[in-house]
């Protein structure tokens, strides 16, 4: 009996696959059947199978009446299945978890979704219902919202990606596959043809249809449904077989397999025939269009009757015999835009249109001014295929982008006689042929500014150590490129607003590249190395002049703000690269942006901050210690140096910003590959303050009242303190602590070893264009200051000292040794003189006690207590119109202060005079 | 050592004729050669640096002088034994002396100082309650550097009545020390302290001083070590700078005072005159408001620790003044010495 069945079922499924051609199937698939097949193990697996399809068959039954109750729009007989198929899903639920929600249940439970939107939003048709299905719209509408909550994010990947999901399916092998699948698959090749949305478009086809009561039975929609009915016989069959027999496992399990394999051999047919399927679709959307042409605004009167709001999305192309003109594609071109931005708008679909339509209009060669009118709105529909700010293009799209502004560019670059801009009214502009010259309207430099901010984002998005960050950075040439190209056509045809807003960019993409070409020319050598070379070639001008001119441009012509402070920016930043410190710093000085850059935006500060740093830095290898050190004073004082750059968020202040500032902060965030090396900037920061602080220290040991110079280096060197086990330094800061150390104490041999050796090289020095001779110039400063500190610290061991031995010490010239303790006696810093026949300095040991330095502390701690104290009495004598007198009192503790300081002046005196008498002392006895 | 001992006793009683006027229960404190060891002793083995060791004082009174013939010391505190019982610990060696007959009254504690600082908020509530309990004691402050450097430094010191009476009242505010009139010269009363030894013990120190092989030479002119110097100017700046603080939280706090007070000022004028055109108007006046609700008085600092800072600040000057007099004398006869020859 069982055999008998097995038979049946297998002829049933013989027929169905009959009906098509049956062609070899995937060899993956065979195998994996065949291996089925011959194993004796399957058998539980077998039996799961059954028991799933058979759940899976009752679902599929449901979705058909389902959907063919949204054909005829009858909601109550929606309504009512779908609460079966809920019901019936529910039961099937350990199935489902073992097997994932089957796809055709989700795509029905979207379409379902969208279906109903939008005859909710079909007021007119609503109003034409009968109160009854009225009713179980509004209820139905209510439920499936409730409903998908649940499958949300598999929904919103079915939206996102139809085709895939479809294929996905057709994977999977599900009996009931076949025939969605070959829904689907009809779709993606009929799409290809009609443009239009997977599924939907199809059912708005059938409702056309019904609408206007013909019953096209040509259309492939019905073939498709052909198709399904077909299988859901088959497969009807194939169950029934089972339900008989559910206990002869074996049997029905081999009817299954044999069932599936049919089926799938039916469905590659199916594919087959979609193939040969294809010519007749293209004729059918023909003649679709023809009815539609023909009808001219007839059918578009009959959609809107026939109230469904899908009508729009229908698959639109012109009819074979319309004449084809600027006009019938404008009219077009504003349907399609129509759509855009609104719900449920595939995005994806409407690009394809856009290329369709560019493609019928170049065939129909109805001249540039439509296709560039075309050309801008496909551009601007790729950009917006990411709803989502955050988001960034794929690399596809990216490329269609890339590809999409610079044909643009080529036409606009070869026909001389078409006028965009973006204050062209939607009226006048003229795209049809004609001696007119074109007018269209569209902003080219928007789209490129863009494109560039789209560009940023993928760099931003792209993980900086990976190969793929590589492939996008090639991509900058091209952008640089186009943005090139929009310069010299913008300089040619655009206003100067629009020039000094592509200058801009082009500064944008030039001031962070170090000119290597230049840098070598500058220092008379030629490329050796064959990428220097390729560098060579790929910049004709020097940067600096590029860079010039496009500033000076803008600095002459712009009128908004910001574009000239970030060329000024940017310049510095140039000049700073390129080692033009005096250049760089007069720039900055003259624009005093120092003052007001509080008030910039966040971007404009990021941008100030890379170039105060890249300003410090400069100076440094200058060798102008103190000017770097102020520069960077501000972007490493704060310890929040990415921050402030815009290369990376801090994570301390995590749980203080929400996630929308996090986003906006993301967003602000400089590429990769314009980043400064942020340890490179601490190590110059902690060097120049290291050279400064260090004598500083050494001379104001005793100053009670002693600021710090850069409290980050104090604090390293308090960290450095607080280390129980003094190791050999490690990293770049333990280094400049070590150095520090060992220059304390004047030795400057080992502080030099310490800054300049292997580790430092390779992790900050050799970073230097110019390393050599940044090292050349550090080893000097180390040398002059490692003098002063010594100088300093042990100028009370010594009666006198010769240079020479000073000289010898620290391998410095006498001349230059002269001149620092010149400079230094000058400066009050050291009590000495020079003693010229037998070139020695003399001290003077005029240097207060500890005792006296205390005293002197005191005396001011009093001063203070003093003037606190007369305040308190103040209050109780004047209680009214305190300001008057406070401002006299002012005056007077000022008059005081200064007579204290006179009279710790005394003191001073009084000091030195006793510690002159000591001395005496001592020289007697 | 009896030549020393001899200065102190000449020093102290000078003090004592000062001393006099005190309307105190004690006028003089004898104090034995033993108490005095004891206490250097005690410093000796567990004082270190700026640690401080302290004990109690055992004696009795006799008229208005208080004899303080032995002592014993307090354990030192550690970590681990916080559930030691001090009082349980006294009790116990009081009956332990008694036992061995010797004096077991209870007259007062000692307590060591590092560069004479010992005015302090715990020494005041310590001796109030010493003397709030007995009203003879007294605290005995031991200087070991100064001692250090051959000049035995032991003072005895008592609360003036006065502050006894704001210490009982416990009223620290501006006001309350203003009405008790008491300025940080009047806070602390210093005992004249004579050290008397048994004849016996007088014997057997003149028969050692005559077998003593230490050279009885004295480095008169060395001017000690500016060290000291310098820590006690340290620890006179860091007075001063609580001083300043102290002022600086007064001065707001005053100025807020007033900038209330004028606002309650304001606010009762515009209360009188609305009162007075309702007055005018017939109607009935406001009703009475709780003043002080609406302006609550800000929160006076407490003055005390002020006092305390600025006596301890005068204990400092004084210190520096002694050991500058001192050097400076010493630096005028190196002078004349030195013209001599």
């Amino acid at each position: 009996m069982s055999r008998f069945f097995a038979t049946g079922s297998d002829s049933e499924s013989e027929e169905s696959s009959s009906a098509d051609e049956i062609t070899p199937k995937a060899p993956g698939a065979t195998f994996k059947q065949s291996l089925l097949l011959s194993d004796d193990e399957e058998d539980t697996k077998r039996v799961v199978r059954s028991a799933k399809d058979k759940r899976f068959e009752e679902l599929t039954n449901l979705i058909k009446t389902i959907r063919n109750a949204m054909k005829i729009r009858d909601m109550s007989k929606c309504l009512e299945e779908f609460e079966q198929l809920c019901r019936a899903f529910l039961k099937s639920k350990n199935i489902v978890d073992k097997e994932g929600i089957p796809p055709f249940y989700i795509r029905l439970l979207a379409d379902l979704e969208d279906y109903l939107n939008q005859l909710w939003e079909d007021k007119e048709g609503k109003k034409k219902m009968n109160k009854n299905n009225a009713k179980a719209l509004s209820t139905l509408r209510q439920k499936i919202r409730k409903y998908n909550r649940d499958f949300e994010s598999e929904i919103a990947a079915y939206k996102e990606n139809p085709q895939e999901s479809a294929d996905e399916e057709e994977e999977e092998k599900e009996p009931e596959d076949s025939g969605s699948s070959s829904d689907s698959e009809g779709e993606v090749s009929s799409k290809s043809f009609l443009k239009k949305k997977p599924e939907a478009p199809s059912e708005a086809t059938k409702f056309l249809k019904t609408a206007k009561g013909s019953g096209d039975e040509s259309s492939s929609s019905d073939e498709d449904d052909d198709d399904d009915d077909e299988d859901w016989g088959s497969d009807q069959s194939g169950s029934s077989g089972e339900t008989s027999d559910k206990e002869e496992g074996k049997t029905s399990s081999m009817s299954v397999l044999f069932l599936k394999k049919a089926q799938d051999t039916e469905k590659l047919g199916v594919r087959k025939e979609e193939r040969k399927k294809k010519p007749k679709q293209k004729e059918r959307i023909e003649e679709e269009a023809e009815e539609e042409g023909g009808e001219e605004s007839g059918g578009g009167w009959e959609k809107v009757k026939g109230g469904v709001p899908l009508v729009k999305e229908k698959p639109k192309m012109f009819a074979k015999g319309t004449e084809i003109n600027t006009a019938v594609v404008v009219k077009k071109l504003n349907e399609i835009l129509q759509a855009r931005g609104k719900k449920g708008t595939d995005r994806a679909a409407q690009i394809e249109l856009f290329h369709a339509l560019a493609a019928i209009a170049a065939e129909n060669n109805l001249g540039q001014g439509i296709l560039v009118k075309i050309k801008f709105n496909i551009i601007a529909s790729l950009y917006d295929y990411n709803p989502n700010l955050a988001a960034f293009m794929k690399p596809d799209m990216w490329k269609k982008c890339l590809d999409c502004i610079d044909e643009l560019l080529d036409i606009l670059f070869e026909h001389n006689n078409i006028f965009i801009g973006e204050n062209i009214a939607e009226d006048s502009e003229n795209l049809a042929v004609s001696d007119q010259p074109f007018r269209v309207r569209g902003c080219i430099l928007t789209l490129v500014e863009r494109m560039d901010e789209e560009f940023t984002k993928i760099m931003q998005n792209t993980d900086p150590h990976s190969q793929e960050y590589v492939d996008n950075l090639k991509d900058e040439g091209r952008v640089c490129g186009i943005v090139d190209r929009l310069l010299t056509y913008l300089e040619n045809k655009g206003s100067t607003e629009e020039i000094c807003r592509v200058y801009l960019r082009r500064i944008m993409h030039t001031y962070y590249k170090f000119d290597y070409k230049a840098h070598r020319r500058s220092l008379g050598l030629q490329g050796e190395t064959k990428s220097e070379q390729d560098q060579e070639e790929s910049e004709g001008e020097d940067s600096a002049v590029i860079m010039d001119r496009l500033c000076k441009f803008i600095y002459a012509k712009d009128r908004t703000d910001r574009i000239r402070t970030c060329a000024i920016l940017c310049h510095i930043y140039h000049h700073a690269l390129h080692s033009r410190w005096y250049q760089a710093r007069d720039l900055m000085l003259m624009s005093h942006l120092q003052d007001n850059i509080q008030h910039a935006d966040p971007p404009v500060q990021i941008l100030y901050n890379r170039t105060m740093v890249q300003l410090g830095i400069c100076a440094f290898r200058q060798g102008m210690i103190k000017d770097a050190h102020n520069a960077l004073l501000d972007i490493q004082s704060s310890g929040r140096a990415k921050e402030l750059l815009g290369q990376g968020l801090l994570m301390r202040n995590m749980q203080e910003r929400n996630a929308e500032q996090e986003k906006i902060e993301k967003r602000r965030q400089v590429p990769f590959h314009m980043h400064i090396n942020l340890e490179l900037l601490e190590c110059v920061y902690l060097v120049s303050a290291m050279l400064l602080e260090i004598p500083y220290m050494a001379a104001h040991e005793f100053d009670a009242r002693r600021r710090m110079i850069s409290k980050q280096f104090h604090h390293q060197l308090r960290v450095g303190e607080r280390q129980p086990l003094l190791g050999p330094p490690e990293s770049m800061r333990e280094h400049v602590v070590a150095a520090s150390k060992a220059m304390k104490m004047g030795d400057w041999r080992t502080c030099h070893s310490f800054i300049i050796n292997e580790k430092m090289n390779s992790k900050v020095w050799d970073l230097f264009p110019e390393a050599q001779r940044v090292r050349e110039m550090l080893v000097r400063k180390i040398q002059e200051e490692s003098l002063r500190t010594y100088l300093f610290t042990y100028s009370s061991v010594y009666d006198s000292i010769s240079m020479a031995t000073l000289s010898e010490m620290f391998e410095l010239e006498m001349p230059t040794v002269h001149s620092i303790i010149s400079k230094m006696i000058i400066n009050e810093e050291l009590m000495a003189s020079l003693d010229q026949p037998t070139q020695t300095v003399v001290m003077h040991r005029t240097e207060p006690t500890s005792l006296q330095n205390m005293a002197l502390q005191l005396a001011e701690k009093l001063g203070n207590l003093v003037e606190n104290n007369e305040r308190v009495f103040d209050l109780k004598q004047g209680v009214y119109g305190g300001y008057f007198n406070r401002d006299q009192k002012g005056g007077y503790q000022q008059k005081q202060s200064y007579q204290r300081d006179q009279k710790s002046y005394q003191q001073k005196q009084s000091g030195y005079q006793r510690g002159g008498y000591r001395n005496q002392n001592q020289g007697n006895y | 050592m009896a030549s020393r001992k001899e200065s102190t006793s000449v020093s102290s009683t000078a003090m004592a004729s000062t001393g006099g006027t005190l309307d105190s229960p004690v006028k003089q404190i004898q104090i034995d050669g033993l108490v005095v060891l004891k206490i250097i002793k005690h410093y000796q083995e567990e004082g270190q640096g700026s640690e401080v060791v302290q004990g109690v004082l055992l004696g009795l009174v006799v008229d208005d002088r208080l004899e303080i013939t032995n002592c014993f010391p307090f354990p030192q505190h550690t970590e681990d034994d916080a559930d030691f019982d001090e009082v349980q610990y006294q009790m116990e060696m009081m009956r332990s002396l008694r036992h061995v007959n010797i004096d077991h009254l209870h007259v007062g504690w000692y307590q060591s100082t590092y560069y004479g600082s010992f005015v302090s908020r715990a020494l005041l509530d310590s001796q109030f309650s010493y003397q709030h309990a007995i009203e003879e004691s007294v605290v005995l402050i031991y200087d070991p550097i100064k001692t250090a450097q051959g000049s035995l430094s032991l003072k005895a010191y008592r609360l003036t009545p006065k502050l006894m009476e704001i210490c009982k009242e416990k009223d620290f505010t501006p006001e309350g020390l203003k009405k008790a009139n008491i300025g940080f010269e009047q806070m602390f009363e210093e005992v004249p302290i004579v050290i008397k030894n048994s004849h016996l013990i007088n014997v057997l120190m003149w028969e050692l001083e005559d077998k003593s092989t230490v050279a009885d030479k004295h480095e008169l002119l060395n001017l000690s070590s500016s060290n000291h110097l310098e820590k006690s100017l340290q620890l006179l700046m860091d007075r001063v700078d609580d001083m300043s603080q102290d002022i600086v939280k007064y001065n707001t706090y005053s100025r807020n005072l007033s900038k209330q007070q004028q606002q309650k000022h304001q606010y009762l004028q515009r209360r009188q005159q609305e009162n007075a055109q309702r007055q005018s108007r017939g109607e009935p006046p406001l009703p009475e408001e709780d003043i002080s609700k609406l302006f609550k008085p800000p929160q006076p600092p407490p003055r005390m620790d002020t006092l305390l800072i600025a006596g301890q600040i005068n204990n400092y000057c004084q210190n520096v003044k002694e050991f500058t007099s001192q050097n400076l004398g010493k630096l005028f006869m190196a002078e004349a010495l030195q013209g001599h020859n």
